[in-house]
């Protein structure tokens, strides 16, 4: 800035940006481009000074325009800065169970761990947890026969109708060795609860080919139970699939070609708690690779979508089909 | 420095020699600007359209949606303004497309430019629909069912569905992943033209300038308007980042709102109903988006499904293709073409209409009759007014005195809300419908006050007083000033407070309201600036 002594105070005459603007003004004149018309300017007088200035240097007001100029960067910094936490949307998701089951300790609704000498025999309730990923849900039932007592239910070889392959379902737990959890959602194309349920064996009977959905059970259902004499089963509404909840839920019925997978369950018989350890069968559907259901039960898992359970899963009770 | 560093970028992107219109003092209104209204949006939903593409599983559509909202980081942010972005282009489309309608812009030489923008107009809805059906709720699959149902009765189209949505049923969305996709891609590539036709003929004169066809400016007229560069840029900017900003705050904000009644459900909740498969899915009312709200409804007329696409889809696409070629006459004034402008009020107030009709009985079957009471009045109204009403001339022969298209829509929003409005409060007198019907009447009110006067006795005003802009007294560029600092200490402040958002649950939205209050800083600072250094 150059200053100009006087007695009293400095006095600022010129300061840095007007001196470049005057600097900028006076090539501008000389250019011959942009010659400035002398004759104009005794013609018009200001006016064509302002005018030819606005033109070629800029607004006359090139100090307000600055400061106006840094303020608007100033917000846009500030919208950049408020965009970074937001980036935090492009990194991946990390997946941490990817290598297999956990253990997980099946709760109620208050967090305290189910005793399974008091689940209900025959429950018509959907009783639901999630393994081994949020989202999965899973039937969680104590088998009974048509008297209502625990049945004990063995391990069995079950077989993929629809690759021909088999595996071993290891069979029930708890004291009578009759509790047994199944995946909830259909094999077939993929229908959850209330549509796939758990038919006590009150329910399955003729009475229940006229009954509303989600509770009609087809004849195909009902002759196939017959001939496996079993006397309940996992039926889907959607399309009339029928699983065996006796036999590792094996196919009864088409349309599905994949029994259900069944979740592993260890019973401590110290404590009386339960805990899902596993699960055997096909990837559930449909988060298996590409929808295709796959043999490798730990398919699901490294699947990016859902996270794992944790070392509890919340049993919960949805509600009662058979009472609405 | 800053001016050098601009001056180097112009240099090297040679900023002065693009074959960008060049703009007059006064079209610096967003009037003009509708059309970058609709880009903007556009821009902000291809940006979190391609961040979705990063997560969206298409084998487990309803999962991965849950999954983007719950468990990506903002995730929920960048799906409910993506929605909302879609929603703003299709009413932003349908503003910019009424506007040039009612102002003549579809005439010599702008015929193509027309065309292709009633064409992106189809395919945003189409766009919009395939999104829509992403999401893999009970109202996007049953949504994708009545597509698939129409398509389908159509006697030799059913071929097309496999073809369409692939395995949806099986829960697979691949096939409408990539259609959504490949629309947008379409969308992009007639934009292109789209804007550089729009460039090449420079934005449609003031009437009071030019009144006949073909309103263009010459190029010895343009070249003395405002460069492109800076000046279009800046005022661009600001329409861009206030977009942006309405486009992230009305979504977000919105999220909080819980059990709104079903009737406002369609139009103000961006969070995603139950899946297709859950109990809860047994209890919605399935209505279709709110954009095809009225095709919804004149399903409910007839059960003909080709006499449906006939009223809903195909005469009204036909006559909006045609009518650059139909209305011959060399006027721009709406008053000159009082047919066409009548049927453009009447598609506008239909298309209303029957969405709101749409929403309010979805799926109940509406006898002829009560069809009648509904569409005649509006015509009835229309014809009359438009018959009444005479151009004014001056004495040489100039009209005078004119409705902006803006003013003509709002009225006509108005008023078929208020009718309305009128006709639900004498079916079902309750404190919702009184509720509604009160301010409604209120608006109603106020907007024929505004344009009354104007409508009855032409507005006197000299008709250089819209062409150069009023110079603007110093202290109000002097408060636009202060103003600007004022949003520069909001702007850091909100900036440092965004950085304490947790990134999932349920506070994670206000990020989206903060970050869309800083881009209206921002975008009203750019206009602000715009305003104290270019405004004279
Ligand atoms: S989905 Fe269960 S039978 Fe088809």
């Amino acid at each position: 800035m150059i200053r100009f002594k006087s007695d009293k105070e400095d006095k600022p005459i010129l300061d840095y940006s007007n001196l470049t603007f005057i600097r900028k003004l006076t090539r501008k004149m000389r250019d011959p481009k942009t010659k400035f018309d002398t004759k104009e300017f005794i013609n018009r007088g200001e006016d064509y000074l302002f005018n030819y200035t606005n033109k070629n240097v800029g607004s006359v007001d090139e100090k307000r325009r600055k400061f106006l100029k840094s303020l608007i960067f100033g917000i846009a910094a500030a919208a950049v800065v408020g965009v970074i936490p937001g980036l935090k949307v492009l990194v991946p998701p990390t997946v941490t169970v990817t290598s297999g089951f956990p253990k997980s300790l099946l709760v109620d609704s208050s967090g305290n761990p189910i005793k399974a000498s008091q689940i209900p025999v025959n429950s018509p309730f959907i009783v639901i947890f999630e393994y081994p990923m949020t989202g999965e849900p899973n039937f969680l039932i104590n088998l009974g026969d048509s008297s209502g007592k625990p049945v004990e239910i063995p391990s069995t070889i079950v077989e993929v109708p629809q690759t021909g392959k088999t595996y071993t379902f290891p069979g029930g737990v708890g004291p009578n060795k009759s509790i047994v959890a199944y995946s909830a959602i259909c094999q077939h194309l993929g229908c959850t609860p209330p549509y796939i349920h758990f038919y006590p064996p009150q329910y399955v009977g003729p009475s229940q080919l006229t009954a509303s959905e989600p509770d009609q059970l087809t004849a195909a259902a009902l002759l196939a139970a017959k001939q496996a004499k079993v006397p309940a089963l996992i039926h889907c509404d959607c399309h009339g699939s029928t699983y065996d909840p006796y036999h590792g839920g094996s196919v009864l019925t088409g349309p599905t070609v994949r029994p259900l997978p069944a979740v592993v369950l260890e019973w401590d018989s110290s404590t009386d708690y339960l805990y899902a350890i596993g699960a055997v069968g096909v990837a559930a559907y449909p988060n298996g690779s590409n929808g295709v259901p796959t043999n490798n039960p730990n398919e699901d898992l490294s699947s990016s979508f859902g996270s794992p359970v944790g070392d509890k899963t919340t049993v919960q009770e949805t509600e009662n089909p058979f009472s609405s | 420095m800053s001016s050098k560093l601009s001056d180097w970028f112009k240099e090297r992107l040679g900023l002065d020699d693009l074959p960008f219109f060049k703009t007059p003092d006064y079209m610096y209104k967003v009037d003009y600007w509708l059309g970058a209204l609709v880009a903007s949006a556009f821009i902000y939903t291809v940006i979190t359209g391609l961040i979705l593409l990063l997560y969206y599983n298409a084998q487990a559509g309803y999962n991965s949606t849950e999954f983007v909202i719950n468990s990506v980081p903002y995730g929920s942010v960048v799906l409910y303004s993506h929605l909302y972005g879609a929603y703003a282009m299709i009413i932003l489309a349908y503003v910019h497309m009424f506007r040039n309608y009612f102002a003549g812009a579809y005439k010599k030489p702008r015929e193509l430019l027309w065309i292709i923008g009633v064409i992106m107009l189809v395919l945003t809805l189409g766009t919009a629909f395939l999104g829509y059906s992403l999401i893999g709720d009970a109202l996007a699959t049953s949504a994708v069912d009545v597509g698939e149902g129409i398509i389908s009765s159509i006697p030799g189209l059913s071929i097309f569905i496999p073809l369409l949505f692939g395995n949806y049923d099986a829960g697979d969305y691949g096939r409408v992943l990539a259609w959504h996709i490949i629309f947008t891609a379409l969308i992009g590539l007639l934009f292109v033209f789209h804007f550089f036709m729009a460039e090449h003929y420079g934005m449609m004169p003031s009437r009071k300038v030019k009144d006949k066809v073909p309103a263009v400016y010459t190029k010895e007229e343009w070249q003395k308007f405002n460069p492109w560069w800076p000046r279009n840029f800046v005022y661009m900017m600001s329409l861009v980042f206030l977009s942006w900003g309405f486009i992230l705050i009305i979504p977000n904000a919105l999220a909080y709102l819980n059990g709104l009644p079903q009737q406002l459900n369609p139009f103000l909740n961006p969070k995603p109903a139950p899946p297709p498969n859950s109990p809860a899915a047994a209890h919605i009312t399935t209505y279709p988006p709110w954009f095809f709200l009225f095709l919804y409804k004149i399903a409910d007329f007839t059960s003909d499904v080709l006499i449906f696409l006939f009223i809903g889809v195909i005469i009204p696409l036909i006559y909006l293709i045609l009518v650059p070629f139909l209305d011959r006459t060399e006027y721009l004034h709406p008053l000159k073409r009082k047919v066409f402008v009548g049927i453009g009020i009447l598609m506008a107030t239909y298309l209303i209409q029957t969405t709101i009709w749409g929403d309010l009985t979805p799926g109940v079957e509406i006898p002829v009759g009560q069809q009648v009471l509904v569409y005649l009045p509006p015509a009835i109204i229309v014809a009359l007014g438009l018959t009444a009403i005479k151009p004014r001339t001056d004495n040489k022969g100039n009209i005078k005195g004119t409705i902006s298209p803006i003013t003509v829509l709002a009225f006509v929003l108005a008023s078929s809300l208020f009718v309305i409005a009128g006709i639900e409060l004498l079916a079902n007198p309750t404190i919702l419908t009184v509720g509604i019907f009160i301010p409604l009447a209120g608006i109603f009110v106020l907007t024929t006050k505004k344009i009354a006067p104007i409508a009855l006795k032409a507005e006197q005003k000299s008709e250089n007083m819209a062409i150069s802009e009023e110079r603007v007294p110093e202290w109000k560029k002097k408060l636009a000033e202060g103003l600007v600092a004022v949003l520069f200490i909001y702007a850091v402040v909100l900036a440092a407070q965004i950085w304490t958002i947790p990134a999932t649950g349920y506070f994670s939205n206000l990020f989206g309201v903060d970050l869309g209050l800083i881009f209206l800083m921002l975008g009203e600072g750019i206009s602000l600036y715009h305003y104290v250094v270019y405004r004279k």
